[in-house]
C-alpha cells in the first residue's frame, strides 16, 4: 500500500461540512471478501443540496460502497448515521426509507410493464387485494411531472429511450424515498450508455433538483465528474485516499489520486520488456477478419514474445474483436494464419488446436468453474488431447500439471482439490491462466486479465506475463485501463467502431506513448 | 492486503463444515439405515436372505438402471424425462425380435441399440434445434410409449426362450444374474463419471457451459452423449425387465420416472447440474427399494404406500440439497 503518499489527504480537511448539516454520513466502513479487503475504513459525508463525486479505479471499491449505503451488503465494520442518528439497513428497502436509494448503472426496470407500474413495482397500491391501477397512473404522471421529467407513464417501457428509461429510474429513486425529506440519490455510472445529449438532460435535472436530494455521481469519466460535482471522493484500492473540493481538482489531481503508486515503469515491469531485437517470428497474422459489420475488418501479426495491447472506448468493439480471434464469435470474412496454418471461421474448439487461448474479461461467468476444484479447472483445456482420440482421463498427467501449476504460479490454495469459489479473485485469474499453461499454448489472448483482483496480484500477473513472454509466448491484451496497456505492451493497436484506427502505436520502454496519445486516437 | 496462510485458511474450512454439510453427506446412509432397523424389527421376513435378494435386490434393479441412465443428462444440467418410455419401447421390441422374428440372442444388441438411437434423438433435437431437453424428453415420453403400446396391440405380448431369459434370471454363486449386471453396469457409470473425459465434461457442462466451450471443448458432442448413454442404459433396463418376466406389457416400466429422479436427488445429484455422481445415485434407489418392500411386508394400503414414499422423499431431498450453491429455487 502506499497510502503513506496521501495520509495528508485522508483527514478530512478543515473546510468540509461539519457534521450538524451533513444529511448522510458514513464513519470507517471496512468490508472483506475473502482475502480481498474491498473497504477499508473509508468514511464519506453528504450534505443537504450537494452533489458529490464518487471516483475509482476499478477495484477501488465503488460498488461495495453503494452496496453497504443501499442495505445489499452489510460493513464488516463502520457505521452510517442520518441526520446524526446511527442507522443500519439490511436491505434496500430499509435504506429507501431512510432516503437512500440507487439507480442501478443496467437499468433496473422492467420493460414489459408500464412506467407507473414500474414507478409503483414492490409498493402498489390496492384496495381489497386488487390493484388500483387508475389512481397509481394518475399519482405517477403528478409524481414525475412535479419533478420536472417528461415521460408518459402509461408508456410501456420498451417503448422509452434510453434517456427516458433512466429518468424514470431517477423517478422511481425519488418514489421509493419519499418517506424522507432529504433523499440521496446514489447514481451508479449514469452516462455510461447515454448520447451527449441524454447527458445534458440528466445534467440538467440533478441541477434542477439540488435543493430536493442529494446525489452521489459514480463515473469513470473525470470531466463530467468535475462538472457536475461540488466535491468529489477518490477511492483506491479499497481505501478513501482523497476528497477534495471541485474547485481545487483536475483530471491530472484526481487520476494521480486514483492511481497513485509507485512509478509506471516499476508496476509493469517495463524494463524486463522484450526489445524489439529479441522478438521472434510472426506466430499470428490476422488479414481483414470480421464479424457481420460489427467488428473489422481488422489485420494485425504479433510476433512470437510479442505483446501486442489493444485499447478503446466502451463499445469500440476491442472486447469483440477479442472474441473474434478466439473463435468465439463468427468470422464472416478474412482469416487468420496461426503458425502457419490458415484459418477462415474457425471455431473456438479449432482455435485452441492452433494454439490459441482465450482468457474472458468475466471470469465468474466465463472463466471458471467455481465449484470445481483447482485441478478440474486447471486442466480443463488439456483434457481434450489427453490419450489422443481415447475417452479415459490421464489423471496423473492431471495432478503433475495442477501441482506445477500451483507452484509457478504461487496459487494460494488448500490443495489441488481445494473449490475455486474459496480463492481470492487474484488466485482465481491465475487458475484460468494455468489452464493455458498446462496446456502450453503459445498465444493468448486476454481480455482485461486484471480485472477485479487486488494490486498484489496484478503485479503477479503482471510478472508472470513478462515470464511467458521470456519463454516465447506471445500475448494479445486488451484493456480497458490505458497505463496497464500502455505499461504492458510491445506494441497498441486503437480500435474504434470495430477496425483499427490508426498503425499501431510503438511502445518500446523509453517509447511508451502518453494516455492523451492514445485517448485522441480512441475518441 | 490480509494474506492470511494457508494452514489458516484450511482450517476455516473445516471449521465452515456444519451440521447441515454433515446430514447432506450422511443423509441417505442414515436414512437407509433407519429404514433397514425398523422393517427388521417390525417384520420378521425383511431381513432374511431370500427377502433381501430376491426381493429387494432384484426389484432395485430396473430402478437403479433408470437412475443411473437419468443421472447423466442431470449431472450436465439438462433432464431426460423419457427414461421409463424408452424402456417401454426396448422392453417391446425385444419381445416382438425374439417371438415374431426369432432372432434369439441378437435381438438384445438390437433392443438396446434402439434405446441409444431414442436417445440420440434427443440429444440432436436438444442440441441442434436448441429445444430445452425438459420439453424434448417431455415429447418423447409420450411419443415412444405411444410407439411402444401400437406394437404390443394393447395387450401383454410374451416370448418363450428359456435359455435368453437365463440371462436376467440365472444365478452366480447364488446371487442373482439381475443383481450381478446391476452391480457391473453401476461400477462402469462410476469410471464413465471419473474416469474418462465424457464423465468430466458432464459435470464441467453442468456447471457452466461457457467455460467449458471457452477450453476448447466441443460442447454440442458431449451435450448429446448424455441423452444416448441414457438410451443405453434404458435400453438395458428394458431387455432385463423383459427377460426376467418373458413378456412385455404395454405400461412394463410405467411409475419408474419419478422415483428415479427422487433416487438421483437423494443420492446428492443436484437438479442444478455438475455436482453428485451416479456413485451415490445407487443409494436413493435403495432407500426407496426398501421403503417399498417394507411397506408391502407390512401389508401398509398402497395410497398410503403412495403417501409415504412421497414424504420420505422430499424430507430426503431437504436434507441432502446443497443450499451454499443454489442462489434461487425454483
Amino acid at each position: 500500500m502506499s497510502s503513506e503518499t496521501h495520509a495528508n489527504t485522508t483527514d478530512a480537511p478543515p473546510d468540509a461540512a461539519p457534521d450538524s448539516t451533513s444529511s448522510f454520513r458514513v464513519e470507517g466502513i471496512s468490508k472483506s471478501f475473502g482475502h480481498v479487503q474491498a473497504l477499508d475504513e473509508v468514511s464519506l459525508e453528504v450534505n443537504r443540496g450537494e452533489v458529490i463525486g464518487l471516483v475509482g479505479e476499478n477495484g477501488a471499491g465503488k460498488s461495495t460502497l453503494l452496496n453497504i449505503l443501499t442495505g445489499v451488503l452489510e460493513a464488516d465494520e463502520g457505521q452510517l448515521y442520518v441526520d446524526g442518528d446511527p442507522v443500519a439497513f439490511t436491505n434496500p428497502r430499509e435504506a429507501a426509507d431512510y432516503g437512500v436509494s440507487l439507480v442501478h448503472q443496467e437499468q433496473d426496470v422492467i420493460t414489459t410493464l408500464r412506467g407507473y407500474e414500474n414507478l409503483h413495482l414492490g409498493r402498489e397500491k390496492e384496495r381489497l387485494g386488487v390493484l388500483e391501477m387508475e389512481s397509481m397512473r394518475e399519482a405517477a404522471q403528478a409524481f414525475v411531472d412535479d419533478l420536472g421529467i417528461n415521460i408518459d407513464v402509461d408508456d410501456r417501457v420498451r417503448e422509452y429511450t434510453f434517456n427516458e428509461r433512466q429518468m424514470l429510474e431517477i423517478a422511481k429513486a425519488f418514489h421509493v424515498s419519499q418517506k424522507s425529506d432529504n433523499p440521496v440519490i446514489l447514481l451508479d455510472e449514469p452516462t455510461a450508455g447515454l448520447e451527449e445529449s441524454g447527458r445534458e438532460i440528466l445534467f440538467d435535472l440533478v441541477n434542477d433538483l439540488r435543493d430536493r436530494a442529494t446525489f452521489v455521481f459514480v463515473s469513470h469519466e473525470l470531466d463530467e465528474v468535475l462538472e457536475i460535482s461540488d466535491r468529489i471522493y477518490v477511492l483506491k484500492d479499497g481505501e478513501r485516499v482523497d476528497m477534495t473540493r471541485v474547485e481545487d481538482a483536475t483530471t491530472d489531481s484526481l487520476q494521480q489520486s486514483m492511481v497513485g503508486r509507485e512509478t509506471a515503469d516499476e508496476y509493469y515491469r517495463v524494463p524486463d520488456q522484450r526489445r524489439e531485437a529479441q522478438l521472434g517470428e510472426v506466430t499470428m497474422e490476422v488479414d481483414s477478419v470480421a464479424h457481420e459489420d460489427v467488428v473489422g475488418p481488422a489485420s494485425f501479426s504479433l510476433r512470437e514474445g510479442e505483446i501486442f495491447g489493444i485499447v478503446g472506448v466502451e463499445g469500440s468493439g476491442k472486447q469483440r474483436f477479442g472474441r473474434l480471434l478466439a473463435g468465439d464469435l463468427a468470422m464472416t470474412e478474412g482469416s487468420m494464419t496461426v503458425d502457419g496454418t490458415e484459418l477462415t471461421n474457425p471455431s473456438v474448439s479449432d482455435m485452441v488446436d492452433a494454439g490459441v487461448g482465450y482468457i474472458p474479461k468475466d471470469r465468474k461467468s466465463e472463466g471458471l468453474l467455481l465449484y470445481q476444484s483447482v485441478l478440474v479447472n486447471t486442466s480443463l483445456a488439456m483434457v481434450r488431447d489427453m490419450n489422443g482420440s481415447m475417452p479415459m482421463l490421464d489423471l496423473d498427467a492431471e495432478q503433475e500439471a495442477t501441482t506445477n501449476a500451483i507452484e509457478e504460479l504461487s496459487i494460494k490454495t488448500p490443495g489441488p482439490n481445494a473449490l475455486v469459489h474459496g480463492l481470492s479473485g487474484g488466485n482465481q485469474q491465475k487458475v484460468v491462466i494455468a489452464r493455458w499453461l498446462a496446456q502450453e499454448t503459445p498465444i493468448l489472448v486476454m481480455d482485461n486479465v486484471t480485472r477485479g483482483i487486488d494490486v498484489g496480484a496484478k503485479e503477479e500477473v503482471y510478472r508472470l506475463c513478462r515470464e511467458l513472454t521470456d519463454r516465447g509466448v506471445s500475448i494479445v491484451f486488451i484493456g480497458d485501463e490505458l497505463p496497464e496497456v500502455i505499461g504492458m505492451s510491445n506494441r497498441i493497436g486503437v480500435m474504434a467502431k470495430g477496425q483499427f484506427v490508426a498503425e499501431p502505436f510503438d511502445a518500446s520502454p523509453g517509447n511508451k506513448p502518453t494516455e492523451e496519445d492514445l485517448i485522441q486516437e480512441m475518441i | 492486503m490480509s494474506t492470511s496462510s494457508v494452514s489458516e485458511w484450511i482450517t476455516d474450512q473445516r471449521e465452515q463444515r456444519t451440521l447441515q454439510d454433515w446430514i447432506q453427506d450422511l443423509g441417505p446412509f442414515v436414512m437407509l439405515f433407519g429404514l433397514v432397523i425398523i422393517f427388521t424389527l417390525t417384520t420378521e421376513r425383511f431381513f432374511t436372505e431370500a427377502n433381501l435378494l430376491d426381493n429387494v435386490a432384484k426389484n432395485a434393479v430396473t430402478l437403479l438402471l433408470i437412475a443411473l441412465a437419468g443421472t447423466f443428462p442431470i449431472l450436465q444440467q439438462s433432464i431426460d424425462l423419457s427414461v421409463e418410455s424408452v424402456v417401454l419401447l426396448t422392453g417391446v421390441v425385444t419381445v416382438v425380435l425374439i417371438a415374431e422374428f426369432g432372432l434369439g440372442l441378437l435381438a438384445i444388441p438390437i433392443a438396446i441399440g434402439v434405446g441409444m438411437l431414442a436417445g440420440l434423438f434427443n440429444g440432436l433435437v436438444f442440441t441442434k434445434l436448441k429445444v430445452p431437453s425438459f420439453l424434448v424428453t417431455l415429447g418423447t415420453l409420450s411419443v415412444m410409449a405411444g410407439v411402444g403400446k401400437i406394437i404390443t396391440g394393447g395387450s401383454t405380448i410374451t416370448f418363450r426362450n428359456d435359455s435368453i431369459r437365463a440371462i436376467a434370471t440365472g444365478n452366480v454363486l447364488g446371487i442373482p444374474n439381475l443383481v450381478l449386471w446391476g452391480l457391473l453396469i453401476y461400477v462402469a457409470t462410476i469410471v464413465l463419471a471419473f474416469r474418462t473425459k465424457f464423465g468430466r465434461y458432464c459435470f464441467a457442462l453442468g456447471e457452466n457451459e461457457r467455460v467449458v466451450e471457452l477450453a476448447g471443448a466441443k460442447v454440442d458432442r458431449y451435450k448429446i452423449y448424455p441423452f444416448v448413454l441414457s438410451g443405453l442404459l434404458c435400453g438395458i433396463a428394458g431387455v432385463l425387465l423383459t427377460l426376467r418376466i418373458s413378456s412385455a406389457s404395454p405400461n412394463i416400466g410405467s411409475g419408474n420416472l419419478l422415483p428415479s429422479i427422487a433416487a438421483i436427488v437423494m443420492g446428492g445429484t443436484a437438479l442444478t447440474g455438475g455436482v453428485g455422481g451416479p456413485h451415490r445415485t445407487i443409494l436413493g434407489v435403495l432407500v426407496i427399494a426398501v421403503l417399498n418392500n417394507g411397506m408391502n411386508l407390512l401389508a401398509v394400503d398402497s395410497f398410503v404406500q403412495e403417501i409415504i414414499l412421497g414424504l420420505v422423499v422430499v424430507a430426503a431431498v431437504a436434507l441432502s440439497i446443497d443450499r451454499d450453491k443454489i442462489d434461487v429455487v425454483k
